[in-house]
């Protein structure tokens, strides 16, 4: 296993905060990583909880910036929505959605059950060709910055692990108990095909 | 290697240049990069060997066959990745010459077979997709030959082998085996008109293209290698012990069998039915919602097939177990469009479909217990399951009685720990005792029944597959050629021989109530309840034993469980490998706790040769002790637990170097920190090559361990003052930082002020030696017990400002050795906090009474490389008017002062100590800062000088001022001679006229004498001041003109006769010079000299009457003569000047009025010009004189002083050095005053030597 390296996709629902972080952690640490988001559109905090913002996933990481900066900046200087955008341009131009991305991995880790739900929809209800496996493992993670932050790091202490083992798919049960006993957060996990 | 590298570097350089060349023809580069592929790094010889199948099978597939060897060659090669690939590449050849499979299916076979299990399962893909290929090959060549036969008989030797790796004993290999046997499935039964076949998939080969009249493939044959794929799949789907993974695996396999072949939905519903209702016992928690919902999401899927008419009800009823509410089900339930839609397969279905079942069956379960009666309910149209039949059975039975008996039965059975599985799917029953519910219950047991091969339904359907299979096995025999089939067909006829024998009679024996067959029902279901609570029927028997067996001795006992864990314990290896160390772990743990001593320090040292390696069996111990203390509670001592940490801990430190953390890890997750683990923590803290994997492992202690945080803090801050520095440092870091954590920081700063409050005490207290307590007696503070208690407190000064009052509160009270420590210890975080800080300033605005020095020296920390801010002088300011009228306060922010200030400040600032004046002198002069510009002094160094001049010696002895302006000449660089020419100017034209004027004059001339010529003016000027009516400055007068005569003898000249007479009573020796000079006139210059002067210069004849009336004269006389002044400027100087050589100048007969200061420039120059040969003359005389010369110039001062002054002086005349001494008593001026005259005297000599080289 070590010999090729682990190809991992990080979703969650906006592809912004929490798939970024990881993202971001996880390509710092040398992994070949893809992230993406679940939803159909991409929504952000807006100035109420009934008013987010809303832009579809053609919507560039710099474009939603700026619209952001033109409405209120200070609000979204202060809930952090902006540096966060900021950081993701660095990362890449914009949101992708996991369901219009025909690339195969070894690994997608999700953020939330609900993205989990849909990771696995979207995997069963392609047609099968190679029957690659792909594990898809779910790691339940709040969706604000700190929380962010901490999942990103476990995420990243989980692929590490990973990708260490020998035989990743006769190791990652075992694995994945222990990391649940160590976080005390519950994984899902299973195997879908390509 | 090195050559390899070389030689990939050059290939690759060399292939570069290929592409530039297209010349080369597809074969020659292949050619060209398997070479290269020989040689390389397997990353490059991976990029390398795609470029040749895509260039061999893509670009120009005519060369495959060429390079087929040279490629499948690399088979043998070391790297997984590479043989991964030839996987990779056979099956692409494959596709693209389906011929090749002759040639290359023995090559998968062994690639199959191959050590690493990641090449196995590419293998198991590879053969995924190959099988179909092949099969379609064969089908469609009309006459198969012999190497095509046994090439297929290879495929299909390699199917059953994967079939079988379905047992592999690795998680991966086993869940590709399941994908590989859904394919299987696929392929081996028809594709009906219901049938969701994937786009892609379309072409694909399935039973019902096959031809039945084929010379080789036999379609009954393949047909029946499906089903029985399908049954080994179902099989394997019941396995109590199928790892979560594999099951969801095979739930989406049947999954898509469902929906692509729905003449299985029966069997795919059933087998969920019967997984929901018999979750393996062995998955997580969090595996089981895992499964769970993989089983509703296929479910779902399922649902939505128009096949699943059917058996809507049932999915429906899972689905609601699973959580889905019924809008949501009904919103994925088709809409029954053609109900009758399953129709269509029903003849291939009819008998063989449900012929499968039985191998679901442990077949022997029949032969002990004869089933209940079926009830005479003839399946009449639609042949039902064994379920369905069972559950038929099942329903009238369920009367409330009965089911109170079987639960009250149950009871017995129950795990003693409430499994995973069952806690995570238990919802309430709602609907309890409604015909539905009960109607659900019956299917359910008779679920559970059949998987456990009991109930009347099996039975029947059993009876009736024997008859189908009957006709079905005396047909596949005769026409099947494959050996391999014929076997398998026989062994399961056989399997069903058996079951056959037993049910005739398990219809024919009576019925019997409920009893024996509630008896009879959980025994099945024990296997799997029983890995549950492993642990308590291992006890029992253990204790069974112990009754029949004679008790051992002892002795016997101790040496047999010490060799039976020495056993275990050297096990490890094997044990590793079987893959069951998790048992042996646990094993030892619980065995070695309730043993004592030497048992358990065995195992520590066994886990300590190993401590990485053995964690697991070191934690596991650790949590046996901790366990065993628990369960002993409230008595129970914690003595065993501890040493367990402990030694643990302490062998871990004698280890040389361990990076992984382990010693984190252990203090971490240790269930409870004793004292003797605390203080292993704290010898790794103050083991330096360790101190900061101690320190963050007690920081995560204080951070994760709230109960005892702040013993831990505690451990810690005293580590604060340790005496290693590393260790003291590290601490500080760690210490501020958690300083930031608010909870955290009124103790850290209580401890950081307890310690700062030792500084009040007499002697340091004992704490601050370590352990040896009894050492109060006595030791006096000493520098480094002062810092020791004050390093916290420094560190968290620049984070909390607020903290310096505190430090003002005890400097005030301690003893002078600290405050000087003190004072030496606060610079670094002093000017950490700056200048702007608001307590600083407080703390200067308030300054307690006693802490003066401290806040001077604060100002003086905070103004050291910066200028003062206006908050700081206004502060200080205030401090100095309204509470502390120290003058010293002022020096630091002096040069923030206004200038009136300072001059009215300089009186009290000059009488200070030596070394204070001249930092003030430094700091007025700019001549502190390097930066220089930074501070801008609120005076010029000439309004400075100036200033010193002007101080009311009431208020200043003089000899301070004198030393004052002393400093002042000590700056050359600042006092140049324009400066000085300045200063002498405007101190002249002062009336009256200051003490020290001629004194400046003077030390002016010694040090530039090229402004001779202008002091001649200043000469010349003050006569006309009158000064003789000043006793000091005419002495200096007198003084200046002996020493620079010749010069000066025009000077002489201009003085009114009875002043020149006191000239001469003072130095007698001057006036037969000055009668010879003014001999040597002409005789018309000689004519301008009054006859009175001459009457002075002749002296001794005459006696000096009219010293009235030359002194009213005089005047007149000067004023008469300033006026042709600007004619006798206008002359040529030049002229004149050089005269002095020659002793007769002409001209000079006038006296010399004063030059305007434009002029002062021309006349330097000149007498720079006749200064040289003069200066040989006058030198030595000059210097002899110094000493005399300055003791001079005191004593007339001194009686105008005060008391103190005037006792000095008198001995400070004789030799200056020696008056120093007395001085420094005094004055409390040290060190630098015997300095201070010698610089004079050397500047005197060095200007003297600079000015000879001139």
């Amino acid at each position: 296993m070590p010999a090729d390296p682990l190809r991992v996709a990080v979703v969650c629902s906006s592809n912004q905060n929490r798939s970024m972080e990881a993202h971001n952690i996880l390509s710092k640490r040398g992994f070949d990583v893809r992230s993406f988001g679940t939803g159909t559109h991409v929504k952000l905090p807006g100035p109420a909880p009934d008013k987010p913002n809303i832009y579809d996933f053609k919507t560039t990481y710099e474009q939603m910036y700026n619209d952001l900066v033109r409405k209120d900046k200070e609000l979204y200087t202060q809930n952090g929505i902006l540096h966060m955008l900021d950081r993701n341009k660095r990362i890449k131009t914009r949101p992708e959605r996991f369901q219009s991305c025909r690339e195969q991995f070894d690994l997608v880790i999700t953020c939330e059950e609900r993205v989990y739900d849909q990771v696995l929809e979207d995997l069963n209800s392609r047609e099968q060709e190679t029957f690659q496996p792909v594990h898809v493992i779910n790691v339940d993670i709040q969706d604000n910055h700190e929380e962010a932050t901490l999942g990103a790091f476990l995420i990243c202490e989980l692929c590490q692990c990973i990708q260490h083992t020998d035989d990743m798919e006769n190791e990652i049960d075992e694995l994945l108990q222990e990391f649940e006993e160590k976080s005390h957060r519950p994984f899902l996990h299973t195997v879908c095909f390509y | 290697m090195g050559e390899q590298a070389h030689g990939s570097v050059s290939s690759q350089f060399y292939s570069n240049e290929n592409d530039t060349t297209i010349d080369m023809t597809t074969s020659e580069k292949v050619v060209e990069l398997l070479n290269q592929a020989a040689l390389i790094s397997t990353e490059e010889k991976l990029i390398v060997l795609k470029q040749v199948q895509e260039l061999i099978i893509n670009k120009d597939p005519s060369l495959l066959d060429n390079f087929l060897d040279e490629i499948i060659a690399f088979q043998t090669d070391k790297s997984i990745e590479v043989r991964k690939f030839v996987i990779g590449f056979i099956e692409e050849a494959c596709k693209r010459d389906n011929e090749l499979l002759l040639r290359l299916i023995a090559n998968l076979n062994m690639l199959m077979r191959d050590e690493s299990v990641n090449v196995v399962k590419k293998a198991i893909l590879t053969l995924t997709q190959l099988y179909k290929v092949a099969l379609q090959w064969l089908v469609r060549t009309k006459s198969v030959s012999d190497m095509q036969e046994a090439c297929w008989d290879m495929v299909t030797q390699m199917k059953e082998d994967v079939l079988g790796l379905l047992d592999s004993d690795n998680d991966g290999v086993r869940t590709h085996a399941i994908k590989f046997t859904e394919t299987l499935i696929i392929t081996l039964s028809p594709r009906t008109p219901d049938s969701d076949t994937p786009k892609k998939q379309e072409g694909d080969i399935s039973l019902d293209k096959i031809p039945r009249d084929h010379t080789y493939i036999r379609y009954d044959t393949l047909c029946e290698e499906g089903k029985s794929a399908l049954e080994q799949l179902l099989k394997f789907m019941v396995h109590p012990a199928i790892t979560s993974i594999n099951l969801t695996t095979a739930l989406g396999s049947l999954a898509t069998l469902a929906k692509q072949r729905p003449m299985f939905m029966s069997e795919v519903v059933q087998a969920y039915e019967t997984l929901h209702a018999n979750l393996p016992p062995t998955l997580a928690k969090s595996q089981v919602s895992s499964v769970r919902k993989n089983l509703k999401l296929h479910l779902v899927a399922v649902l939505k097939h128009p096949s699943s008419v059917d058996f809507q009800g049932q999915i429906s009823t899972l689905l609601l177990d699973l959580g889905m509410s019924q809008s949501e089900i009904t919103r994925c339930t088709p809409a029954t469009v053609q109900p009758r839609k399953r129709l269509h397969h029903e003849p291939y279905v009819e008998g063989k479909r449900i012929k499968m079942e039985a191998p679901l069956v442990e077949d022997d379960e029949d032969k002990e217990e004869p089933a209940p009666v079926v009830t005479p309910k003839p399946s009449s149209s639609v042949p039902s399951s064994a379920i369905d039949l069972t559950a038929e059975f099942l329903l009238p039975l369920l009367n409330p009685e009965n089911v109170a008996n079987l639960v009250l039965i149950s009871m017995v059975y129950l795990p003693e720990v409430m499994p995973a599985s069952f806690q995570a799917t238990y919802t309430p029953v709602e609907s309890a005792g409604t015909d539905a519910q009960i109607k659900h219950l019956a299917r359910l047991m008779a679920t559970q029944m059949t998987s456990a091969g009991l109930g009347p339904g099996l039975e029947l359907c059993k009876a009736r597959d024997e008859e189908v299979k009957e006709e079905d096995g005396g047909a596949g025999e005769s026409s099947s050629k494959d050996p391999l089939i014929i076997r398998k067909l026989s062994a399961v006829s056989l399997g069903q021989a058996i079951s056959v024998v037993g049910a005739p009679a398990a219809y024919k024996s009576p019925v019997t109530e409920e009893a024996p067959q509630i008896k009879k029902l959980p025994e099945p279901i024990l296997p799997t309840t029983q890995p549950k609570a492993p642990g308590a029927s291992g006890r029992k028997k253990v204790f069974k034993l112990a009754d029949v067996v004679q008790p051992f001795s002892e002795d016997q006992i101790a040496k047999l469980t010490d060799m039976a864990i020495r056993r275990i314990l050297q096990s490890e290896k094997t044990i590793a490998q079987s893959g069951m160390s998790h048992v042996r772990v646990k094993l030892l743990a619980r065995l070695v706790t309730q043993f004592e001593g030497g048992k358990k320090n065995d195992l520590l040292h066994f886990i300590l040769e190993d401590m990485r390696g053995r964690s697991e069996l070191a934690f596991s111990l650790l949590y046996h002790e901790y366990n065993e203390y628990l369960s002993q509670q409230p008595s129970g001592s914690l003595d065993s637990y501890e040493h367990c940490l402990f030694t643990l801990l302490s062998g871990l430190q004698e280890k040389p170097e361990q990076r992984d953390g382990l010693f984190t890890k252990l203090v971490l997750e240790a269930p409870v920190i004793t004292d003797s683990a605390l203080e292993v923590i704290q010898r790794y803290c103050e083991d330096e090559s360790r101190v900061y994997l101690g320190m963050s492992t007690l920081k995560e202690l204080i951070l994760k361990r709230p109960s005892r945080q702040y013993q831990y803090l505690n451990v810690l801050l005293n580590l604060s003052s340790h005496e290693k520095e590393k260790v003291r440092s590290t601490a500080l870091s760690f210490i501020k930082r958690m300083y930031e954590k608010e909870h955290l920081k009124d103790c850290i700063e209580k401890f950081a002020l307890t310690y700062m409050q030792f500084l009040v005490h007499p002697n340091p207290p004992s704490l601050l030696f370590g352990a040896g307590e009894d050492t109060e007696v006595a030791s006096p503070w000493t520098e480094e017990t002062v810092r020791q208690c004050l390093y916290l407190y420094l560190s968290l000064l620049p984070l909390n400002h607020r903290l310096v009052h505190e430090l003002a509160a005890v400097y005030t009270e301690a003893i002078a050795d600290i405050k000087r420590s003190v004072l030496r210890v606060i610079e670094q975080p002093i000017r950490g906090m700056g200048m702007s800080s608001p307590d600083l300033l407080l703390l200067v605005e308030n300054c307690p009474k006693g802490a003066e020095t401290l806040v001077t020296r604060c100002l003086h920390i905070l103004t050291d490389k910066v200028p003062p801010s206006p908050e700081l002088v206004e502060r200080v300011r205030d401090l100095y008017h309204k509470r502390v009228p120290d003058v010293r306060f002022l020096i630091p922010v002096i040069n923030g002062l206004e200038k009136n200030e300072v001059i009215q400040a300089l009186p009290k600032l000059i009488k200070l100590n030596p070394i204070v004046v001249k930092e003030v002198f430094n700091r007025l002069l700019g001549t502190q800062h390097s930066e220089g510009s930074s501070s801008m002094s609120p005076l010029t160094p000439g309004e400075l000088l100036i200033a010193l001049h002007n101080i009311d010696s009431s208020k200043c002895d003089m000899k301070s001022i004198i030393k004052a302006t002393n400093l002042c000449f000590g700056e050359k660089n600042v006092y140049t001679s324009e400066v000085l020419a300045v200063v002498m100017q405007q101190l002249m034209e002062q009336t009256p006229l200051p003490i020290l004027l001629m004194r400046t004059v003077i030390q002016s001339l010694t040090m530039y004498p090229r402004l001779a010529g202008f002091v001649m003016n200043i000469l010349a000027r003050l006569i006309l001041k009158q000064v003789w009516k000043y006793p000091k400055v005419w002495e200096g007068f007198v003084k200046c003109c002996q020493r620079t005569k010749p010069q000066s003898y025009n000077v002489l000249l201009q003085l009114p006769p009875p002043q020149l007479a006191s000239v001469f009573e003072r130095c007698p020796e001057m006036r037969e010079p000055l009668l010879q000079h003014v001999h040597s006139f002409t005789p018309h210059q000689q004519a301008h000299i009054p006859a009175s002067i001459m009457a002075v210069l002749e002296a001794n004849t005459r006696k000096p009457e009219p010293e009235p009336q030359p002194e009213l004269l005089h005047p007149e006389i000067i004023e008469e003569r300033e006026v042709p002044v600007p004619k006798h400027i206008s002359m040529p100087a030049p002229v004149s000047q050089p005269e002095p050589l020659a002793p007769t100048p002409v001209v000079f007969a006038e006296p010399l009025p004063p030059p305007p200061l434009q002029q002062q420039q021309q006349q330097q120059q000149q007498q720079q010009q006749q200064i040289p040969p003069r200066r040989e003359e006058v030198e030595e005389p000059m210097e002899q004189e110094e000493t005399d010369h300055a003791s001079l110039e005191i004593t007339p001062e001194a009686p105008l002083q005060q008391m103190e002054v005037s006792e000095e002086a008198p001995q400070s005349n004789s030799i200056s050095e020696k008056t120093d001494e007395p001085m420094e008593e005094t004055a409390a001026m040290p060190v630098d005053v015997a300095d201070e005259p010698k610089d004079e005297s050397e500047d005197v000599v060095s200007e003297a030597g600079e000015s000879s080289v001139d």
